[in-house]
């Protein structure tokens, strides 16, 4: 996390960059990772118009309860095989994924997640948070 | 304690000042005045009272109401919550991640598979 309610995460994948590009793009490869454990999101309840103002919609279904977990974006950057971002209206959330080629067949995969509308984001709160949010998620579990 | 997406931005709003983060920090040390919030600062006692007014709405704090200094002590379920919220999201994309691997996988295994087959059947 590097500033108020954002989140990164990267991993490296052994596969290149078309590949992950198409696995997040195309509801025949989403259906198989999109829902976290215990969850599965049907490939009839994904929409994916891949052009920049077209819905990104998923449905993650609960495995045990069938609860349903409904999320809708409109993608606002698409750049095969390198970037893609979409926004989700409703909470203004905004993600992006970059797919970085590190040259030997395998793709670092960058997660940019940015969960509170833009407005709030100002440069001052990127200096700081994480460690003081740290010092006192640490001082939290001391005291509770 | 689960927030709504309303108190969620509020809460982050609270958080996304340095001299709200720095009260925030101060008040883990157990509660305090308004005027000993203001000593570090070089802004008036009337800018700190807004800044603690802002984080009170958001309820990551709270204030006395017998006392006549109103001292302010920290609400730690809010701010818990709140990281909590971005813990949540982070699981998500951590587990999606690791299923995407597992699905990449299998799709390797396929194209071999494949191969061998029609080496078989040709």
């Amino acid at each position: 996390m590097t500033q108020t309610g954002e989140l990164v995460i990267t991993r490296v994948f052994d596969a290149p960059r078309e590949l992950l590009f198409k696995c997040v793009t195309e509801p025949e490869h989403l259906t198989h990772f999109w829902g976290p454990v215990g969850m599965s999101t049907p490939i009839e309840h994904i929409t994916v118009d891949l052009r920049v103002g077209g819905v990104f919609a998923t449905v993650m279904v609960n495995d045990a309860s069938g609860e349903q977990y409904p999320s809708r974006g409109v993608y606002t950057e698409i750049d095969p095989p390198e970037k893609l971002a979409w926004t989700e209206p409703d909470s203004g959330m905004t993600t992006t994924s970059t797919f970085v080629d590190l040259g030997d067949g395998r793709t670092e995969l960058r997660i940019h997640q940015t969960n509170v509308p833009p407005m709030y984001a100002t440069p001052e709160s990127q200096a700081g948070f994480n460690s003081s949010l740290d010092r006192l998620e640490a001082h939290l579990a001391d005291i509770t | 304690m689960t927030l709504s997406d309303d108190d969620l931005d509020a809460t982050f709003a609270a958080l996304a000042d340095p001299t709200r983060r720095a009260i925030v920090a101060h008040l883990t040390g157990g509660e305090a005045t308004v005027n000993e919030l203001a000593e570090p600062f070089d802004i008036s006692i009337q800018a700190v009272s807004k800044h603690i007014q802002v984080l009170e709405r958001a309820g990551l704090i709270s204030r006395g109401r017998h006392r006549q200094t109103r001292p302010c002590r920290l609400e730690p379920d809010v701010l818990r919550a709140a990281t909590d919220w971005i813990d949540g999201q982070r699981r998500v994309w951590t587990e999606r991640l690791d299923r995407l691997g597992v699905h990449l996988n299998d799709l390797h295994n396929d194209r071999h598979n494949d191969r061998r087959n029609d080496r078989n059947h040709p």
